[in-house]
């Protein structure tokens, strides 16, 4: 019986066409999704902006009140007061006199109860009663500071370092209804004409630094208080400058004299330059944010939303194959999450541009904020889709795993806050892109898109990251697209039952059911705790450096030997003690053969050279940040006047049995126990590369983890892993101590100008194909042991078919 | 040529010596299903259960819930992947060709969800493209099963606005778009009222006189008496009995099928009860 119509056995793209369309399709009628896409980036931004300047000018428009006690000592000329409060000459700006009120104690020409324009504060009485009440305290503070007639400047600090004065004077003024508060000293117009007057005929000023100036009373954290206080000091500040100047011209001292230093500053910044500071910081933050945001939705509604509607299983019962479904989801995740992320950019820039000129607006030197240039849009579309895909990626398999949109949710959320986290580290200045930025993920794009956006970064340096920038991306998209392909073809994840968790029953039925080796969360729970308690170590055992350097010296090996005994192999062995019930089976603790153990040994001393050269190029490429100073300090350790058979046990038997137990034994066990044996070596060796926390040695260790991990799963047993351990350590620390048994004779070896052996090419190729040779031996023989094993499941699936027809 | 289909000892009846004149749609040998939680403990939902369909009858799969009825049929339909044993759907072994499988069954139960943003054609074309079948084709296919459906009242509605009865008729149009000649009914009346149920079964019995094959999964016993020609009863991922109905009520000289079904189940549970005791009292000794 044949179905009818069918086309051709392969569908490939057309299923993945179908699929995408209908998605995409349902994606559209669904208003929560065009609500985040198109409504909300289009609405938001405007609205935000409007908002904005609204609020702004709404609040530069409110009056603030000053009040200026004692304003008759005040000098008459130039006067700094008005009839109508701060004279306009003294002000930035003409209107910032209206946003003041200013009442004196000078008796005004029609005294009206409140000030002008104050319909709801208190009135002059009250605000003049409430400052003199804070001209008491602080005259009070001042002679409870000093009897011998301290100055208003000195009393300023004093007060300052006075908590109880602060406080109380403090809560005073919040509760005075005045925003900034002149205090005039008595005799202040005297004290002025009398430097006048002396300086006019040139006779000397005793006594003149002892003359009391203004005191200005404001509060900081008020922002009321603030924005007054900004508009008075700039009108005393050029007060002062013109008094300054008519006390000069008096005394016909030249005008240079105010100004010795002669600063003048020079602006270069070019309008786009402007600008493109301003984008430098906006869009690579928002590009990321909103295509990770615009993959979100639409993920969790394409994976979790499947799920809950009960379709996943017709969809997994039609002929589209996993890996079709999962790239057509992927697709429309993917096209949403860039459809997101360049509208919200096109209307913030919008937004931007018209806020800009909006507030810019009568001032003489107007905000310009110009669009990018053609080739940063450009940059932007070619940079984002490599980041809207891995998104999609991640976010549709965390929605796969997920039974609901709801658990979608928590699964993503975080998600979310780590992007945001890296996204915060990418908006300081400091960080620019360097080597290792240019390979992390999410981080190479941003800081890429912001020394594009800035022009004043040169663009060819630039251009040089670009390459591993987008193979970097476009790689971390595949594994993670890879993932989602994956867990689609889980049917534990695909057909996750809810589970009601329970603490008590979880941990009855751990220690309960227990296995030979452990199981895959247990292996990830043992390197969370190695990893959080190599952090407590790091904060809590810290070497006592006070002593003399013999003891400081013994003090960190010792704290070594008990980082390694306690944070690495105590928890491995506890955990295997705990949850499995053989020993042997998740530490490997097998005999291997000689040849498992020599082949181990030989591929230690073979990969040396390579170490070594790969650690001198990386170091001299700075492609990793400096080292700190207590790594410093170790490697001094390793080369100082210890017994080089201390420094053996603790730098190479020591890690070699902890790391090894820990690494190779519990870890990898629990990590291949789904038979995954590459995934479990990589993510293995990944792990270990984490504990090293130090970029250049968590790189090294993550390659030595590959090469550890792949002879363990090929000799079954951990002593050729620890063999290999300890002769990589030993090596490298012979190789610090200048002690291994070779001369530069300039072909094999050389020396360099730190007086360290190099290896010259010719070894580290014979040392290379040799490396890879045995490798692929190993990962070869790897496979060749899984055919026989998948041949002998097919036997016996032929035999139990055999059983079953007889012809 | 016999074919003989037979369960290992112990665990059913015995082989069945089946002439090849009579064709077998669905053949399962041996099969076991085997899940592993998280903590690692294994539970096994199906254990060494073996039975065949011919094309034109209606093999009831009887048990109770957690049975490991739809273990076996997601099986069948390749979703999940047997542990060990065999299953085949029209000559085709669901692991090494689940394509070839799932382009020759339909699959329907209670809890196979429509969307609710597309209307009944577009969500029965899309199942249609999928299935590889030619866009004049497809049309032509789908005015055929709205006919005999008489769906064309809801053919652009949106699933969201849908009543239960019709959902249950899009599924349907769902299932038989691509006409398969194995068609997988797991519980598909549970939970629906009397008069959609009905219709249900109606549609089931039409296309069983079509020639199709069909498993109907169940625990409603008066369905089963109703429907199928032959049935297994699972239990505890194990088939306490399988064959003719009228020949197993009779065998076991019980009045009817939902006697029968609580006879077996109940025997199997006391049996286990008497091993698990056993093994306790062994291990303290």
């Amino acid at each position: 019986m044949t179905p009818v119509g069918y086309r051709s056995a392969v569908l490939g793209w057309k299923n993945i066409r179908v699929i995408f369309l209908r998605e995409v399709r349902d994606q559209l009628r669904d208003r929560r999704t065009l609500f985040m896409i198109t409504i909300l980036p289009v609405l938001l931004y405007p609205m935000l902006g409007l908002g904005l300047v609204q609020m702004m000018l709404t609040f530069s428009e409110q009056r603030r009140t000053v009040v200026v006690l004692n304003a008759e000592d005040l000098p008459r000329a130039p006067a700094f007061l008005s009839e109508s409060g701060v004279d306009s000459r003294w002000l930035e700006d003409s209107d910032d006199g209206s946003k003041l009120i200013v009442v004196t104690d000078r008796q005004p020409p029609t005294a009206p109860d409140k000030p002008a324009g104050h319909h709801q504060g208190p009135t002059r009485e009250t605000l003049l009663k409430n400052a003199r009440q804070l001209a008491n305290h602080i005259q009070r503070s001042v002679a409870a500071c000093t009897d011998d007639g301290i100055g208003h400047r000195r009393f300023a600090k004093r007060a300052a370092q006075n908590q109880q004065l602060a406080e109380d004077l403090s809560s005073l003024f919040g509760e005075s209804g005045i925003h900034v508060l002149v205090l005039v000293p008595d005799g202040y117009a005297e004290s002025i004409r009398t430097v006048r007057t002396r300086l006019r005929d040139s006779k000397k000023l005793p006594g003149l630094t002892g003359t009391p100036g203004l005191l200005v009373v404001r509060n900081s954290a008020d922002d009321k208080s603030v924005v007054a206080f900004s508009r008075l000091r700039v009108a005393l500040e050029n007060w002062e400058f013109c008094l300054r100047d008519s006390i000069f011209k008096q005394a016909s001292l030249p005008e240079k004299l105010q100004h010795p230093a002669g600063l003048q500053w020079v602006e270069v910044a070019r309008g786009e330059q402007v600008a493109a500071n301003v984008w430098s910081k906006l869009f690579p933050a928002m590009l990321v944010i909103m295509a990770l945001t615009g993959a979100f939705y639409p993920a969790i509604d394409l994976g979790a939303g499947e799920k809950e509607r009960g379709t996943m299983e017709t969809l997994l019962i039609s002929p589209a194959r996993r890996v079709e479904l999962v790239l057509g989801k992927f697709g429309t995740v993917m096209l949403f999450s860039v459809t997101s992320a360049l509208m919200n950019l096109a209307s913030m820039a919008i937004t931007g541009q018209q806020m800009a000129s909006a507030i810019g607006a009568g001032v003489a030197d107007t905000i310009s904020l110009d669009f990018p240039p053609v080739s940063a849009l450009a940059w932007i579309v070619l940079l984002l889709l490599p980041l809207a895909a891995l998104f999609s990626a991640l976010c549709l398999a965390l929605a796969t795993f997920a039974r609901s949109t709801k658990e979608g949710q928590y699964y993503l959320t975080p998600l979310l806050m780590v992007v945001m986290g890296l996204i915060m580290f990418c908006l300081s200045p400091a960080v620019e892109l360097a080597p290792l930025y240019s390979v992390l993920p999410v981080i190479n794009v941003a800081l890429l898109l912001k020394g594009l956006l800035l022009t004043s970064v040169q663009t060819i340096s630039l251009a040089a990251y670009t390459v591993p920038v987008l193979v970097s991306s476009i790689g971390y998209c595949f594994l993670a697209l890879w993932w989602a392909i994956d867990l689609y073809n889980r049917e534990n994840v695909l057909f996750r039952e809810a589970e009601k968790f329970d603490l008590r029953v979880w941990v009855w039925q751990l220690l309960r059911s227990r296995d030979a080796v452990p199981a895959f969360p247990e292996a990830v729970f043992c390197f969370i705790g190695i990893l959080l308690l190599q952090m407590i170590a790091m904060k809590f055992l810290q070497p006592d450096m006070a002593g003399p350097a013999e003891e400081v010296i013994t003090g960190m090996l010792q704290l070594i030997c008990i980082q390694q005994l306690v944070t690495i192999a105590c928890p491995a062995v506890f955990m295997g003690l705990v949850l499995t019930t053989s020993l042997r089976a998740t530490f490997r603790l097998r005999m291997p053969s000689l040849t498992a153990l020599f082949s181990a040994i030989g591929l230690a001393v073979l990969v040396h050279p390579l170490s070594v050269e790969l650690s001198h190029f990386l170091t001299e490429q700075a492609v990793f940040p400096e080292l700190p100073e207590a790594i410093g300090r170790v490697q001094s350790l390793m080369t100082g006047n210890q017994p080089l058979w201390l420094l053996m046990l603790i730098f190479a038997v020591t890690p070699a049995i902890c790391e090894e137990l820990a690494f190779r034994g519990f870890v990898l066990s629990g990590l291949a126990r789904g038979g995954r044996l590459a995934i479990a070596v990589v993510v293995s060796s990944i792990m270990f590369g984490i504990i090293h926390m130090i970029p250049q040695q968590a790189f090294n260790a993550a390659l030595m983890g590959l090469l550890l991990g792949l002879v363990a799963v090929h000799s079954r047993s951990l002593f050729p892993a620890m063999a290999f351990h300890f002769c990589t350590n030993a090596l490298a620390l012979l190789y610090s101590r200048n002690a291994l048994p070779v001369t530069a004779d300039g072909l094999f070896f050389s020396r360099d100008n730190l007086d360290d052996i190099r290896y010259g090419a010719s070894v580290l190729l014979i040392c290379g194909v040799c490396v890879v040779w045995i490798s692929s031996r190993m990962i070869r023989d790897l496979i060749r042991e899984q055919k026989i094993r998948r041949r002998g499941e097919m036997e016996r699936y032929v035999d139990s078919r055999t059983t079953a027809t007889a012809m | 040529m016999i074919v003989l289909y037979g369960d290992p000892p112990g665990t059913g009846s015995s082989a069945i010596p089946l002439p090849t004149s009579i064709p077998v749609m669905i053949r399962v040998h041996g099969l076991t299903k085997e899940f592993q939680d998280t903590g690692g403990t294994v539970f096994r939902a199906l254990d060494n259960i073996s039975f065949y369909v011919r094309p034109g009858e209606i093999f009831g799969l009887l048990g109770p819930n957690g049975a490991g009825k739809t273990t076996c049929l997601r099986i069948l339909s390749t979703v999940l992947r047997p542990t060990r044993g065999v299953a085949e759907v029209a000559s085709l072994n669901v692991m090494k060709d689940p394509e070839g499988v799932r382009r020759r069954i339909g699959f329907m139960s209670n809890n196979t969800g429509i969307y609710d943003r597309m209307t009944a054609h577009e969500m029965v074309t899309y199942f249609g493209r999928l299935y590889g079948i030619q866009e004049d084709r497809l049309q032509a296919r789908i005015e055929e099963v709205f006919g005999i459906l008489q769906m064309h009242e809801i053919r652009d509605r949106l699933g969201s606005k849908m009543s239960t009865g019709m959902k249950q008729k899009v599924s349907i149009a769902r299932t038989i778009i691509h006409d398969p000649p194995v068609i997988i009914f797991d519980e598909p009346t549970s939970g629906l009222d009397v008069l959609v149920a009905r219709s249900v079964l109606e549609a089931v019995e039409a296309l069983r006189d079509n020639g199709k094959c069909i498993i109907f999964s169940t625990h409603i016993m008066s369905e089963v008496e109703k429907l199928c020609e032959r049935i297994a009863i699972l239990h505890r991922g194990r088939i306490l009995a399988d064959g003719v109905v009228s020949d197993l009520v009779a065998g076991h000289d019980q009045p009817g099928v939902e006697e029968l079904f609580f006879t077996l189940i109940r025997q199997h549970d006391v049996e286990r009860n008497i091993e698990h005791s056993r093994a306790a009292v062994a291990g303290t000794a």
